[in-house]
């Protein structure tokens, strides 16, 4: 039986997905023998017969899920963001040149498998995701996010998808805010005047506290939950880009290409402003913990803070 | 004309010509128009693939003329999956001989004002994938027969592939999926004609022991000439016989029957060629 925090990321989509094939007949689970890892094998133990685990077959498995999307079925892909990166090609080709309906669910993103290292941590996926035509790209910020928003991508949402989530590391970041997911729109999660921090995922803890931290200095932060990073929300990225004139974006994946740059091609064309990014420049690295990658490689409220008094002096 | 291999059906005796002479004769007729109108589009546009298309006619015209079951239901009808897209003119070609296409956009092929792209897509009538990256058809047939036997469909895949492309990793991948799915509505083709994009498949990469690969994997092996339309049928009544994935590996010749390309690596040739052709054939 698999062990973990029940409040893990992970946890939380894996005993989630299940319950929602109840109603989803239709629902189908594809994995490349990472069906415990990942936790899809919750939906196995209650749907034996809609989950294949096709073996260590990255390539196959996304052919498969399209040729399952193109006679009326309901493919969910559950994998490593980073092996799924493989089988670009055949995304690109079959699932969004197809439009087809096959959904992507990744787990162990970013630095999220501290311990095995850089080969298996991606960086890279949201750049490589969100430049396919006719892809959605999802960041569910912590668990209660994957609870806001899954119910409404299985039940409602057509089309492909790539949805990225961690592993374990799951500090709670927006529990107690009051909002229900959308395709396409930002949440603010604090509101503030001087200064705008946009991100996405678990490092959205890091934009609180050093809103925080800036708070006491005096200077009013405030922090942007890019939850849809594809469609983007254009209006509350210009809105609060006007409001603040300075934006700092931080993320778990290389600054190039990535949500900072999302929001920049944002900005440049709707409401120029100054902008530093925070995240990944370059491979990662074993450690034991995702906290002390976040830190080593300084994408952390620390960095936020240095950067904000910088744009703001 | 370089076939060297002798067809099981061949020779010694009956072979229960599975076909009537009129249907042979009908076939035959599509099969010489389709070709004819290959050669043709060279006058509109030299870059198309007419050696790889050539190798196909015969297998892509008793496929759609006489096996492609058409219903409403995505699990009731046929699927055809030409995983070689760079045979597309070919494709085209034999749908336009049974109505999907209109002749004269044939003529537009790779036109910026033209339907019919250099590879398929599902956006053209008559087609179930959009291909042109090779080795990704037998992976989607294996999803589409697995979702027809989920919904106890009657549906049959039909994948066509060449031997050049199984140098692509995937095709190991898929390959060793679809025997575990017991899918018997299944039925892929590996166009054997000894060239492959640079050159001839022995110098670049041999393929001959493929057949025992796939048997070995727990495929139904079969073998026919793909320019043979009663080897062809033979071999497809086989398939629909067993009771698990089959692959036919069909000895076909590139260029077959063109002789400025015929036998060759060529791909492509000029449309004097081509008027020689249409003049004397």
């Amino acid at each position: 039986m698999m062990q973990g925090n029940i409040y893990s990321m992970r946890e939380t989509f894996g005993r989630l997905l299940a319950d929602l094939g109840d109603k989803n007949k239709d629902l189908i689970v594809i994995t490349a023998d990472v069906g415990d890892s990942t936790r899809a094998l919750y939906f196995r133990e209650k749907f034996k017969d809609r989950y294949f685990n096709i073996g260590i077959s990255e390539q196959d498995m996304v052919n498969f899920a399209a040729g399952l999307a193109a006679v009326g079925k309901k493919p969910a892909i559950v994998n490593f963001g980073m092996f799924l990166m493989r089988a670009w090609e055949q995304i690109r080709n079959s699932i969004a040149r197809m439009n087809l309906d096959v959904k992507m669910f990744v787990t162990h993103t970013g630095y999220s498998d501290h311990g095995d290292g850089s080969s298996h941590q991606v960086l890279e996926d949201i750049a490589l995701m969100r430049v396919l035509p006719n892809m959605k790209v999802i960041v569910p910020a912590d668990p209660k996010d994957i609870e806001r928003s899954l119910p409404v991508i299985i039940d409602e949402e057509r089309g492909p998808l790539y949805y990225r989530i961690g592993r374990e590391y799951s500090p709670p970041i927006t529990v107690g805010q009051e909002y229900e997911f959308k395709i396409g729109k930002a949440y603010v999660i604090k509101d503030g005047s001087d200064l705008a921090i946009i991100g996405a995922g678990v490092v959205l803890w890091d934009a609180l506290k050093a809103a925080e931290e800036l708070e006491k200095l005096g200077i009013s932060v405030a922090v942007i939950n890019l939850f849809s990073i594809k469609p983007i929300d254009e209006s509350t990225i210009e809105y609060y880009a006007r409001k603040t004139g300075k934006i700092i974006t931080i993320e778990e994946h290389s600054i190039y290409g990535g949500i900072g740059s999302a929001v920049a091609e944002v900005t440049a064309r709707r409401y120029p402003v100054h902008i530093r990014f925070v995240g990944a420049t370059t491979f990662g690295r074993s450690a034991r913990s995702q906290r002390d990658l976040l830190d080593y490689y300084n994408i952390n409220y620390k960095t936020i803070i240095r950067e904000a008094i910088e744009l703001l002096k | 004309m370089g076939i060297d291999i002798v067809p099981m059906e061949k020779g010694g005796g009956s072979d229960g010509t599975p076909i009537s002479i009129e249907e042979l004769d009908k076939l035959r007729q599509v099969a010489e128009k389709a070709r004819r109108n290959v050669i043709k589009m060279l006058f509109y546009d030299q870059t198309i693939h007419v050696g790889s298309s050539l190798s196909s006619i015969e297998i892509l015209t008793t496929l759609i003329f006489k096996h492609i079951r058409t219903d409403s239901s995505l699990v009731n009808k046929d699927w055809l999956i030409l995983s070689k897209g760079h045979a597309a003119p070919a494709l085209y070609a034999v749908l336009a001989e049974k109505g999907y296409i209109k002749e004269e956009e044939l003529w537009r092929i790779q036109d910026i004002t033209g339907l019919l792209q250099g590879h398929p897509e599902t956006f053209i009538p008559g087609v179930d994938m959009s291909t042109g990256s090779l080795g990704q058809g037998l992976s989607f047939g294996i999803g589409v027969a697995t979702g027809i036997k989920m919904a106890n469909g009657s549906g049959r895949v039909y994948v066509i592939m060449g031997d050049g492309e199984q140098d692509e990793g995937e095709i190991w991948e898929a390959m060793t999926h679809a025997v575990v799915r017991n899918l018997d509505n299944l039925i892929a083709f590996i166009e054997m004609n000894n060239f492959q994009l640079d050159g001839s498949t022995e110098e670049i990469k041999p393929k001959n022991f493929l057949p025992k690969v796939w048997e070995a994997v727990g495929w139904k092996v079969l073998n026919c000439d793909g320019h043979d339309f009663i080897s062809i049928t033979n071999a497809i009544n086989e398939a629909h016989k067993a009771s698990k994935p089959v692959v036919i590996f069909a000895k076909t010749v590139r260029g077959k029957g063109f002789p400025a390309i015929e036998n060759t690596h060529k791909q492509r040739s000029s449309p004097d060629d081509a008027r020689k052709y249409l003049l004397n054939a």
